[in-house]
């Protein structure tokens, strides 16, 4: 017992005072960024009456559940039933993450690992339209979705994210870390093409797919405004959209319901944590090269 | 025979590029391409936009002279991004250096720092925003700072910029997780060795951090400048983006929609290529000096 005290109080003193201004800090900041989570959490449990409180408060008094079924219940007055929003988003999201991780990944092999002539003009270019605000080509590509009939279908929410320039970047950037002797191996024991690019590319760069489907994974999932401009049917809206509408819009604060909208912004974010609290020890690792290279 | 199987494998690379080329460019390049033309353009009939006549800079020249909503609305975002991104570049820098050090549980630190992110620009922030809570977050640290005898004391000039300084921080914060994860691999990426060297000829941390740190870190900190200006330029709660989208698609106004698009762009590339310029020439006055 003794001997613990001892320890104790020796590994107290070997604690510089900067050492601990320096965990103060962190933890301020951790409590701060955690914020807007904890916010969005714990609102969606609090009973009305504690909705109104002001200031705000961050924990719940009194815990309930019945602002899901205010939500449920303001959403089923209309045509279309929640559980048809979800399908969409949940349709729209996997589409999106795995057409992009593949048309991308693809892409970035054959121009890193092939070099056809012209390579250097295709990654030129790809990195130029890294700087273009992707607003600029909003009307067009109604037009075109518009010209090639795909209005109101799935196709029109998913074709236009599939090949996006900075999912391709990523990947391209990861590319030369496979050794070419190891593709080159594979290709003498008869590989085809396809099976390097399944059986060897694919698992070598696990971490960089990984950062690659949760920020598709995030943005897909997150995005009202393809919806809103391709869609006009109400049965074709997705989930984010369809929540802003019950809101009441972005900007009015939709005092009336904001209970539904409560519930509404915990069950938009719970399934980003899932996929980053899955992905995340691959994300971080990649994100530790790609700043590099 | 060697030649054969060279071009082959060559063409194996076209097939593999071929769906990201198309997708690519018809729903990238394609768009691109013809938002010059429709900025140049008037449009008589919306079904289609078949009867397009050419006008030349017309909306170019009305943006600016004529409509009195976007110069100012223009100006905000100018302002916002401009006063934001070296106040976003600045913390997550020191937040970076401070979980580069060797700190415990430095994975969780990454982990939270990361979580605003998760909750991207779009619906969820927009409701947080409008119920205040940004403001909510800081404004016990600013009652603690400024109280009335402070703010007596320094004047109204001084208060003005601590209170708007108050009010941007919690969104510089809670914007960004990408930059500090970027920087945090960046400064990993730096040898040890040049610190050990410093170190025996007795550099103090100060002359370390702007003789060894700074100009190391340099092409990160280009790097992400440029993802925090596109990033901002391309907010979906931002005032030119809601600007956009009500010219376009509630007013019909699509030509004059993808006129003010393209100033938008222009203005974001000309900042980029300036920011370009500036940077090169830090990192070959610090290369020169090496």
């Amino acid at each position: 017992m003794e001997n613990l005290q001892k320890t104790v109080i020796r590994r107290l003193r070997r604690v510089s005072p900067g050492r601990i201004v320096v965990y103060l800090f962190m933890l301020a900041l951790v409590a701060f960024m955690a914020l807007p989570m904890v916010y969005v959490i714990v609102t969606a449990f609090k009973p009305l009456e504690e909705l109104y409180k002001f200031p705000p408060q961050f924990y719940v008094e009194n815990p309930t559940v019945n602002n899901f079924f205010d939500l449920f219940s303001s959403l089923e007055s209309a045509d279309t039933p929640f559980v048809r929003y979800l399908f969409n988003s949940v349709l729209v999201t996997v589409l999106i993450v795995i057409l992009t991780t593949l048309v991308c990944s693809m892409g970035a092999f054959g121009l890193v690992k092939h070099t056809p002539p012209g390579a250097s003009v295709i990654s030129g270019i790809v990195v130029a339209s890294l700087m273009v605000v992707p607003q600029v080509t909003t009307i067009p590509t109604f037009m075109i979705v518009n010209g090639l009939g795909l209005m109101d279908t799935f196709w029109a929410l998913v074709l236009p994210k599939v090949a996006v320039a900075f999912n391709f970047f990523l990947v391209q950037q990861f590319m030369g870390q496979v050794p070419n002797s190891l593709l080159e191996s594979a290709r003498l024991d008869g590989a085809t093409e396809l099976g390097v690019f399944f059986r060897i590319i694919m698992p070598m760069l696990r971490p960089v797919i990984s950062t690659l489907v949760m920020f598709s994974f995030t943005s897909a999932w997150n995005d009202y405004f393809s919806a809103l401009v391709y869609t006009t049917k109400d049965s074709m809206k997705t989930l984010p959209l369809a929540l802003q509408s019950i809101a009441g819009g972005v900007g009015s604060a939709a005092l009336a319901r904001s209970g539904a909208v409560a519930a509404s912004s915990f069950l938009m974010v719970l399934p980003v944590v899932i996929v980053f609290l899955l992905m995340q020890r691959k994300v971080i690792e990649t994100m530790a090269y790609s700043g590099i290279k | 025979m060697r030649l054969r199987s060279d071009t082959r494998h060559k063409l194996e690379g076209y097939i593999f590029i071929l769906p990201f080329i198309v997708g690519f460019f018809l729903f990238f390049l394609s768009p691109l391409i013809r938002s010059i033309t429709l900025s140049v353009s008037d449009v008589t009939k919306m079904v289609g936009l078949s009867d397009m006549t050419l006008v030349g800079f017309k909306h170019y020249v009305y943006a600016f002279t004529g409509d009195v909503e976007f110069i100012p609305k223009f100006l905000q975002v100018i302002t916002d991004t401009l006063v934001n991104t070296p106040m976003i570049l600045v913390f997550s820098f020191i937040l970076a250096i401070m979980l580069s050090r060797n700190i415990r549980c430095r994975g969780f630190f990454r982990v939270v720092f990361f979580l605003p992110f998760l909750l991207g620009s779009g619906y969820v922030m927009s409701v947080l925003l409008d119920l205040g809570l940004d403001q909510m977050a800081v404004s016990g640290a600013k009652d603690l700072l400024l109280t009335d005898e402070i703010k007596e004391l320094v004047g109204p000039g001084v208060v003005n910029v601590v209170d708007e300084f108050f009010s941007r921080i919690s969104t510089v914060l809670w914007k960004s997780g990408v930059q500090i994860i970027i920087f945090l691999s960046g400064l990993q990426s730096i040898s040890p060795a040049l610190y050990e060297a410093a170190r025996v000829d007795a550099a103090t941390e100060w002359d370390i951090f702007w003789k060894i740190t700074l100009p190391m870190m340099t092409p990160i900190i280009f790097l992400n400048i440029v993802y925090t200006i596109v990033d901002s330029f391309g907010d979906v709660n931002n005032a030119m983006i809601n600007y956009f989208t009500d010219k376009c698609f509630s007013e019909n106004q699509v030509c004059y929609a993808a006129a003010l698009s393209w100033i938008y762009f222009l203005f974001v590339a000309v900042l980029l290529g300036l920011v370009f310029l500036f940077m090169n020439r830090i990192v070959n006055r610090t290369v020169g000096q090496g």
